[in-house]
């Protein structure tokens, strides 16, 4: 990512939101740069949505500025704002047909008719929706209704696109069509995105970078990889994907690093190895460290076996790829637990 | 910019035209009634001293509470076995029974009233069909007696308690009545152990509304009874008349809508817990008046089918006897509704001189008669006029309203809405004293302007009731898309709220007509001595000499509330986002 060259797009400096005596928001600062996709991730009452409601102008920051371009925007209306929206259930003007929806922005932005039949056309051969211009929006399915608010979102070419869990309302199969639909749509496009998501694997496919928000304020943001190999806390830790928290081990942990004070050790449950006690040592074995422990429970989960191990003072979460003539433990079955002690983390308890 | 934003983010404001209605016709008047009641500047409680110290008085008080509560059971005791005999049969029957109560309840008051003097009178249906059955030589007093007194009232009410029954027990979840038999619930058991509790809400909001509304009844009462039948609506309207006291009529107001108060307390609000209660009552309020209108969306949204419900419900009660015996009590249900109506169409086609059912001969003379009175032409004509500037005037106030309190914060929100139905659910009577005083202070009195404004009272409340609940169903992200999209407060709301909204604004509309069309209570007290709206003049002439024309009206009026339905359902089939209707494409 060198998205650090681009120039910034947009600027959150120090905004604060408060809801009666309560921060939905606070002193949140964030720069968001030129075609970037940014996701905005957290669980329900992080700010998140409040966030993304401050970026479109339906919401005014209490304190703090927004910058739009290197303009403030705290007094600017959100139909001034030109950035396009794809809202969390879609908002397709019920009694409008498609092409009407899709008109409606370059019809306020003062275009003229021929020109917004030529556009609605080409967008909707972009989002393979030819022929529905002129259904109803209550006369599509899920999928058609999403491609038609994102292509009512780009048609108007803005700067900048706002996403409001774009994808939470379809099912799973089609949503992972759609994510990569919407990273094809942002490549093309080279659009300024914000994304707001509680859905992790959303977050981490079709980002650049990655906000991580908690009780309005930001936790950790970096890019996907980043993020998921080397969070900052506990909580982003926990709330991207698994995590194994040493609590109170029993065994010392080791690492090629000295533990900060104020730490705890993280270990993500696919980077630890089981095996049967007696099993032979790897030949890297000085790299790694291994306990045993007594096997409590087995999941299988499709391509995934987790098995859950206690170990000292905790229960410790292995995840391992199903493969053939790997030996399968059954719980009260005794195990080696062993990992590169360069995959021990520690995070911010 | 900052400043304008702000406005729009807090459009309050736009409720200030019908505040201002409501405060200078009705609020302000209603605080210095209860002043002058409490004898201000010196205070005293001597006129409710006097009230109550008078015999006269706590009888006719007493007199009103029985009557009332008979009333009200009566209608209990129909409304909920009909309600639930409703709610079993098919969506599209279930449609048409809910049509059926509805036009009743759309029908003018005084045209009902006005039936039951047909069929009740000595020369009326019953006694003429017992004299000719040769039951009876002379005729039996059947009118101008307490049981016509409460045939009216429970004619006039029923369709209150049966919507409110039919939209609660819709609500009720019918797997759960199956879920108790295959515990081995016996039907009956079923019923009083799930059902009955689950519809309790219904029966409470049913009662306490037509409860509520029968305390302020006056004209029904006033024409079906007996001098010894007088509610205390009738004994107001009297000292009205008689000598124009107003401490008296001020002191008498105030213990009927101490009443009406203290009942709604009890048995009205939640005691749950002191913030949950405001916002409870009055969106109860708001959801009863809502519910006719909510019918009409369910027959436009017929796609909502609950088929598995409807055939589990069915494995519920399949006892042959069970349905014959329902099937007769819905039918003689619907004839009590409706049967009246009929009698006074066929009244209206009289040939004979007096009010004789059935009818000597058939004629149209009974409409020359009403069509050639310049006195009726003249006293429509008036009507709508009057009707016409309420509609204007309190759609447009209403909608205002009902747009800028949907947009403010709950609590407030609750407040304001019972403030404004407070004219619509206060007896009429009082709200009429109260309009008669502020009109007095704007010189109004006597005047279209002053009667339109009385009417507007309730329209408005109507308006803001309808266009309330629509705005309640609507997306307000879809004003944020097309703001995102570059419309500005206006276009938005011009191109997308209003066409979304407008199904609610035409029914508010309507009702604000009809409120307006067939108000009688208010007006006589604002109308002065020199206009006669309809309804006005029609009850003029039901208290002195009763001939047919009133009946040629009557019948016509019968027919407004189909007209209102097939209106209503037009517009509301056609704003639907629907299949049928979107297919070809329009040429843009």
């Amino acid at each position: 990512m060198q998205s650090s060259q681009l120039p910034a797009q947009i600027e959150f400096c120090s905004v604060t939101k408060m809801y009666g005596p309560i921060p939905a928001v606070s002193n949140l600062s964030l720069i968001v740069r030129r075609g970037e996709f940014l996701t905005i991730l957290g669980p329900s009452g992080s700010g998140k949505t409040t966030t993304l409601m401050l970026l479109a102008g339906f919401v005014t920051p209490s304190k703090g500025d927004i910058l739009i371009g290197g303009k403030s925007v705290a007094a600017v209306p959100s139909y001034r704002r030109d950035q396009g929206i794809v809202f969390q259930s879609y908002a397709l003007f019920p009694h409008l047909t498609v092409r009407r929806n899709l008109e409606f922005p370059l019809e306020m932005r003062g275009i003229r008719s021929a020109e917004r039949a030529k556009r609605v056309e080409r967008i909707l051969k972009r989002v393979h929706l030819n022929d529905f211009g002129g259904r109803m929006p209550s006369q599509l399915s899920g999928g058609q209704q999403q491609r038609v608010a994102l292509a009512r979102a780009l048609i108007a070419d803005p700067p900048i696109l706002l996403l409001d869990e774009p994808l939470g309302a379809l099912d799973r199969n089609l949503r992972e069509q759609m994510q990569v639909e919407l990273k094809g749509l942002h490549k093309e496009f080279g659009i300024t995105t914000v994304c707001v998501t509680h859905d992790q694997d959303e977050a981490l496919t079709l980002s650049d970078r990655i906000v991580v928000m908690r009780e309005g304020r930001i936790e950790q943001t970096d890019a996907p990889e980043v993020l998921y190999d080397r969070p900052a806390t506990r909580f982003v830790a926990n709330f991207l994907g698994e995590a194994n928290i040493f609590e109170n081990p029993g065994f010392k942990i080791q690492s090629d690093v000295v533990q900060p004070s104020g730490t705890v050790a993280m270990l993500r449950p696919e980077r630890i190895g089981v095996a049967a006690p007696a099993a032979p040592q790897h030949a890297d074995s000085d790299l790694r460290q291994s306990v045993t422990g007594t096997v409590a429970d087995m999941i299988y989960a499709g391509p995934l076996r987790k098995y859950h191990v206690r170990a000292g003072g905790d229960l410790i979460v292995v995840r391992e790829h199903v493969a053939s003539g790997q030996q399968i433990f059954r719980p009260g079955d005794e195990v080696r637990l062993e990992w590169l002690r360069s995959d021990v983390r520690f995070v911010a308890a | 910019m900052n400043t304008l934003q702000k406005l729009a983010g807090t459009p309050i404001w736009l409720a200030v035209p019908a505040f201002a209605i409501l405060l200078a016709i009705f609020g302000i008047p209603m605080v210095l009634l209860f002043l002058i009641s409490l004898d201000a500047p010196t205070f005293s409680v001597a006129n409710y001293q006097a009230f109550f110290g008078h015999g006269a008085n706590v009888r006719v008080l007493f007199q009103t509470i029985e009557v009332s509560l008979v009333a009200t059971t009566l209608c209990l005791i129909i409304g909920y076995p009909a309600a639930y005999l409703i709610t079993a049969v098919s969506k599209g029957l279930r449609t048409t029974l809910v049509v059926l109560v509805v036009i009743p309840y759309l029908t003018s008051f005084l045209v009902r009233t006005y039936a039951w003097i047909v069929i009740l009178g000595d020369r009326g249906l019953i006694n003429n069909v017992l004299r000719d059955l040769g039951l009876i030589s002379s005729p039996l007093q059947l009118l101008y007696t307490r049981m016509a007194v409460y045939l009216g009232m429970v004619h006039i009410m029923l369709p209150l308690m049966i919507l409110p029954l039919v939209s609660v027990m819709l609500g009720i979840d019918k797997s759960l009545m199956a879920a108790a038999r295959s515990m081995g619930a016996r039907p009956f058991a079923a019923f009083w152990r799930v059902f009955l509790p689950l519809s309790l809400p219904g029966i409470r909001s049913g009662s306490l509304l037509v409860f509520v509304l029968c305390l302020g009844f006056y004209i029904t009462p006033a024409a079906l009874g007996g001098l010894r039948d007088a509610m205390l609506s009738t004994f107001i309207a009297a000292q009205v008349e008689t000598s124009f006291d107003m401490a008296r009529t001020a002191t008498s107001a105030f213990v009927l809508l101490g009443i009406a108060v203290v009942m709604l307390v009890i048995f009205g609000l939640d005691l749950s817990g002191p913030r949950g209660r405001a916002a409870r009552t009055s969106w109860k309020w708001v959801h009863l008046f809502g519910t006719p209108m909510r019918y009409f969306n369910e027959f436009a949204a017929y796609y909502r089918a609950k088929y598995w419900n409807a055939s589990l419900y069915h494995a519920v009660a399949n006892n042959r006897w069970w349905k014959i015996s329902g099937t007769v009590f819905v039918l003689l249900t619907m004839c009590f509704l409706l049967f009246p109506s009929i009698v006074v169409i066929i009244m209206s086609f009289s040939a004979g001189e007096f009010l004789q059912f059935p009818p000597p001969g058939i004629s149209l003379k009974w409409y020359r008669s009403f069509f050639d009175d310049p006195s009726w032409t003249g006293a429509a004509l008036t009507s709508i006029q009057i009707g016409l500037g309420v509609t204007l005037l309190s759609t447009i106030v209403g909608t205002l309203a009902a747009y800028g309190l949907n947009r403010t914060v709950p609590r407030l929100r609750s407040f304001l809405t019972l403030v404004v139905l407070a004219p619509i659910t206060f007896p009429s009577i009082v709200v009429g004293i109260a309009a008669y005083l502020g009109l007095l202070k704007f010189g109004l009195i006597g005047t279209k302007t002053g009667i339109a404004l009385t009417h507007s009272l309730g329209a408005i409340a109507y308006v803001l009731v309808i266009v309330s609940a629509t705005l309640a169903n609507f997306d307000r992200r879809l004003e944020q898309a097309a703001m995102s999209m570059g419309a500005g407060p206006l276009w938005t709301f011009i191109r997308v709220t209003l066409p979304l909204i407008r199904p609610g604004i035409t029914g508010g509309a309507l009702f604000a007509f009809m409120h307006s069309f067939d108000e009688v209570v208010k007006t006589s007290l604002v109308s002065g001595v020199s206009i006669r709206t309809l309804p006005l003049k029609m009850w003029e002439d039901m208290r002195h000499e009763i001939d047919p024309t009133i009946a040629a009206l009557a019948s016509l009026l019968v027919l407004l509330p189909v007209v209102w339905l097939i209106a209503l359902y037009v517009t509301w089939w056609r704003s639907r986002p629907s299949a049928q209707r979107a297919l070809p494409e329009p040429a843009t």
